[in-house]
């Protein structure tokens, strides 16, 4: 479950920052990532949510900021039967 | 569009971006509050239409200053949050007095005035209507903020100039939604209001004024008949079983059809038929059927015969003298929609949804690809000359000497020359003429009247009337100089489609070289650009003498000694009125 859900944000991430899966770790930052501005975190917070079919709160907004925050976030929202 | 995820669309457009080799079209979005995920959304919708739509953004909150620096872009939208036209407001504005109120409203209409002012050159202009909504939506009163929006869009319909359009923004929140449109979120957090859906929606809803400034709205609609125009297979169930009255429950959506095709008749689109039935059939019930809403003077070609639909549409679009792209077509059966998908990809093809109380919502919600930006008297003719079109056809077939058969139609034209009471009608010559377009630049009413008011540009245009018929407003031709009083150049010469094959642009590029003599003009400057649909116009200023300078495939430059100028004589076209 875990791989298929990181799969799925690395290709949002892939679209919303214009570079290929490949560029994209666990480690992956506003810092390594160079077109990570306030306005593409924007971009990124609304791709997760329409892709996984979650609403983020203010906090967590400001949480997302690496690829393992990111997925930390995530499968505390989505309910465990999901695949 | 609204199906796919706002990462989905990134990705296409990114492609899309890569792949389109169009010329760009550069949209300018001006706005008081943060709108950035507009950008992705509309050039995905607009590429994905064959529009290279290019869009950037003015600095934050800095409309006025902004509309000055980006004036020179091919489209402006605004969007002018009323609730962050004074940061709060949304809150603010129940508390202060009449005269606080008044201050705002005036500051506001200042401000307007300057945009527009800053725009008057700009080719379209969109600016969002102001509205109340997002904070009054479930107020039972009405409250100052719905004032305020009401005075700003009433001050704003008196004075906005031929090249602004005010867009009901409301509609498309109304689309969505309230709370699918808003994100409060990061309204507070970033001054950012609208959500993804919301902006879908809004791109939708602003797509067919950008789609007709390029010149690419449909000129024409074409019906299937059985199940498509009225209930029932007229061939089996016959003349008196077929249902399209509102008598029925079934007719009733076929009679909202069919007055929906008429009311998109009345603004001058064609309506045709192309159907497998017998041909003496359909005609019965065109011309006797009670029930019947379109009748022949309605119906510009009517092709109820059984040859493939195929052909039958290749036939449509060449006797109409239009694109296949400027076909939308209309049928129930989904072996006839994937057949002219796959084999006629231009022609947008619809079909009659499976619930059948869906056709008319569907229809209504497609009305946008139709949409003209300048709605003129020469679209109520047209429909009329494009029934003389296909008779002229008919009479060509009798004559097989051509220059005999134009001779026969006793062609006569008219030329005007900076009238401003035909600048709509120019402006949509501009945006609409294809085929015999040498430079396909596309201008808007504001452009046209630049022209018009300039000392060193002169603006033509040509009516065509024949024995048949009058053609209305036709042809346009824009002289320009760059302050030479030697040289002028020929920056636009188009002729519509209707009145192609007449040789009136012979007629109608003499009578100009004639003018530009009188001036004692030596040279004119002129140039072919090559699009994917001039082709016809390719070589017109070779067969006129010019000669040839430079150029490769795409754009040909030519200049031409107008006093060497000594032009066939085409005895058989009077030219008429001149002034």
């Amino acid at each position: 479950m875990k791989t298929n859900i990181s799969d799925r944000i690395k290709n949002v991430m892939s679209a919303v920052f214009g570079i290929s899966n490949e560029e994209i770790s666990d480690e992956s930052s506003p810092d390594t990532i160079e077109s990570w501005d306030s306005l593409k975190h924007m971009n990124l917070v609304v791709s997760l949510e329409e892709e996984f079919n979650v609403e983020f709160t203010d906090d967590n907004i400001i949480e997302l900021i690496n690829m393992k925050l990111i997925m930390a976030v995530l499968l505390e929202k989505l309910p465990s039967n999901r695949s | 569009m609204m199906e796919l995820k706002y990462p989905e669309i990134l990705k296409l457009n990114r492609e899309l971006r890569n792949n389109l080799k169009s010329s760009s079209y550069s949209i300018t979005v001006l706005s008081n509050i943060i709108v950035q995920q507009i950008k992705e959304i509309l050039e995905y919708l607009l590429r994905d239409g064959a529009i290279n739509a290019n869009i950037e953004f003015g600095d934050y909150d800095n409309i006025v200053q902004d509309s000055q620096k980006y004036k020179d872009a091919n489209a402006v939208i605004i969007f002018w949050e009323l609730c962050n036209i004074l940061d709060g407001l949304q809150y603010k504005v129940e508390l202060i007095n009449n005269d606080q109120l008044d201050e705002i409203l005036e500051k506001t209409k200042s401000e307007i005035d300057l945009v527009l002012k800053n725009l008057e050159k700009t080719s379209l202009v969109l600016i969002n209507k102001f509205t109340s909504i997002p904070f009054s939506y479930s107020n039972i009163r009405k409250n100052h903020l719905d004032e305020l929006a009401n005075q700003l869009n009433h001050y704003m319909e008196e004075k906005i100039p031929s090249n602004v359009r005010l867009v009901d923004i409301e509609k498309a929140i109304a689309s969505v939604g309230i709370s699918s449109s808003l994100d409060l979120r990061y309204y507070y957090s970033s001054k950012a209001l609208y959500r993804v859906d919301f902006f879908k929606a809004y791109a939708e809803y602003v797509k067919p004024f950008i789609i007709s400034a390029n010149g690419k709205a449909k000129k024409a609609l074409i019906f299937d008949c059985d199940n498509t125009l009225w209930k029932g297979i007229l061939g089996e169930d016959g003349f008196e079983n077929i249902e399209m009255s509102s008598r029925t429950k079934d007719g009733t959506i076929f009679a909202e059809i069919q007055a929906m095709a008429l009311a998109l008749n009345k603004q001058g689109i064609l309506i045709g038929l192309c159907s497998k039935n017998n041909p003496g059939d359909v005609d019965e019930v065109i011309k006797s059927h009670p029930d019947m809403q379109l009748s022949d003077n309605h119906i510009t070609i009517n092709k109820s015969n059984w040859s493939d639909k195929v052909t039958n549409l290749k036939e449509i679009a060449q006797e109409l003298n239009i694109g296949l792209d400027s076909l939308v077509f209309v049928d129930d059966s989904s072996f006839e929609v994937n057949l002219i998908k796959g084999r006629l990809p231009e022609i947008t093809v619809l079909q009659v949804p499976e619930k059948l109380y869906m056709y008319p919502k569907m229809l209504r919600e497609k009305m946008g690809l139709f949409y003209n930006l300048s709605f003129t008297a020469e679209d109520r003719k047209k429909i009329e000359m494009y029934k003389h079109q296909v008779k002229r056809e008919i009479v060509k077939k009798e004559f097989i000497d051509i220059e005999d058969y134009l001779a026969s139609l006793e062609l006569k034209i008219t030329i005007f020359k900076d009238d401003e009471s035909i600048i709509p009608r120019m402006s949509q010559l501009s945006q609409k003429t294809n085929q015999f377009n040498l430079t396909t630049k596309r201008y808007t009413e504001g452009d046209i009247q630049n022209f018009i008011n300039h000392p060193d540009s002169d603006v033509y245009a040509l009516s065509v009337s024949d024995k048949f018929g009058d053609s209305g407003v036709t042809g346009l031709c824009i002289i320009t100089s760059n302050g030479s009083n030697k040289i002028v150049e020929i920056d636009t010469l188009l002729i519509s489609c209707r009145v192609i094959g007449r040789n009136v642009e012979y007629v109608f590029i003499n009578y100009i070289i004639e003018k530009i003599k009188e001036k004692k003009i030596i040279d004119l400057k002129a140039k072919y650009i090559k699009t994917q649909k001039n082709e016809h116009a390719n070589y017109f200023f070779d067969r006129c003498l010019f000669n040839l300078i430079d150029g490769d495939d795409l754009v040909r430059n030519y200049t031409l000694s107008v006093n060497t100028y000594n032009p066939e004589k085409l005895d058989y076209i009077k030219v008429i009125n001149e002034d």
